[in-house]
């Protein structure tokens, strides 16, 4: 599948940047945009054929919570250790793994603070998303199917949710989905908050 | 952004309704996944497309890619850890 997926990508940039003509982008986003509501019914789909994930995720309970928190929390940590790497001061390091793979968003909250901070923030929650995209199914497969939801961040909500959903359970799909949506809801929050440290 | 949340939400819990409540074909069950991996792949192409399509984008890749991506490394990595650690505490390890 990560085979796949990393030939669907680059085929995609190839022919975005050489083959197609520019005024595609106007109908790329409704096309992602249809796609993604397509793929997302699917994964209703899914979920509804299997009726014990309901139960299960009651029993697990509030410690659902645990699993953004702790996305949250490495994705700060992490891009503050790399920050000490790549000399950034804590909180511009910090505020870029606060974006969690929302790239748009995170840039466009830096860009008043910084435009090179903003530009860094955005190229590298692309990359975020491109690798997040790329070693999920790994990650499922290696190390654990919650671990997988991690490198997806706010994503885990929309465009990651298809590759978390064939690569792991219905379970951890709807976990995935929550966490996504917590994450989603952090970044506007935690971004302008950690550059203001 | 809730807009978005509450429509991905809305078209999930359809799905589910459907899956739940509907006899699908079996056959239909069946092709599920392929159409689902089909799609995947389609979506991710035009993501692709766009990317690449971004003058800026892949500018700035080509100067600040680097630490860019050291940055995205350390910040998957220790997500991933932290959510082990998670796991492994309360969820009782490996799924």
């Amino acid at each position: 599948m990560t085979f796949r997926i990393i030939i669907a990508v680059i085929l995609g940039i190839i022919s975005g940047y050489f083959v197609l003509p520019k005024d595609i982008l106007n109908y790329a986003d409704y096309i992602i945009d249809l796609g993604l509501i397509l793929l997302l019914f699917f994964v209703g789909i899914d979920i509804g054929l299997n009726k014990s994930v309901f139960s299960r995720i009651k029993a697990k309970g509030i410690k659902i919570l645990l699993v953004p928190i702790a996305i949250i929390a490495g994705s700060i940590l992490g891009s503050a250790i790399a920050g000490v790497i790549l000399k950034l001061p804590f909180n511009e390091a910090g505020a870029i793994g606060a974006g969690l793979g929302w790239y748009s968003l995170s840039s466009i909250l830096i860009a008043s603070y910084s435009s090179e901070l903003s530009a860094l923030a955005f190229i590298s929650n692309v990359i975020r998303e491109l690798i997040a995209i790329m070693i999920i199914p790994i990650i499922a497969n290696k190390i654990g199917f919650i671990e997988a939801i991690a490198p997806a961040g706010a994503t885990a909500m929309d465009t990651s949710l298809p590759i978390i959903s064939k690569s792991t359970d219905s379970e951890i799909t709807l976990i995935a989905f929550i966490t996504g949506a917590i994450c989603t809801f952090a970044v506007p929050i935690l971004v302008p908050f950690i550059l203001n440290l | 952004m809730t807009t978005r949340l509450l429509m991905y939400l809305a078209i999930i819990i359809l799905g589910g309704l459907i899956g739940a409540n509907i006899k699908l074909k079996e056959n239909f069950i069946k092709r599920l996944g392929s159409l689902q991996t089909a799609c995947l792949l389609f979506l991710l192409f035009v993501m692709g497309i766009k990317i690449g399509m971004d003058d800026k984008v892949i500018n700035s890749f080509l100067s600040i890619g680097l630490n860019a991506t050291v940055i995205s490394i350390f910040t998957i990595g220790f997500s991933i850890i932290f959510t082990f650690i998670v796991n492994k505490l309360f969820f009782g390890g490996k799924q």
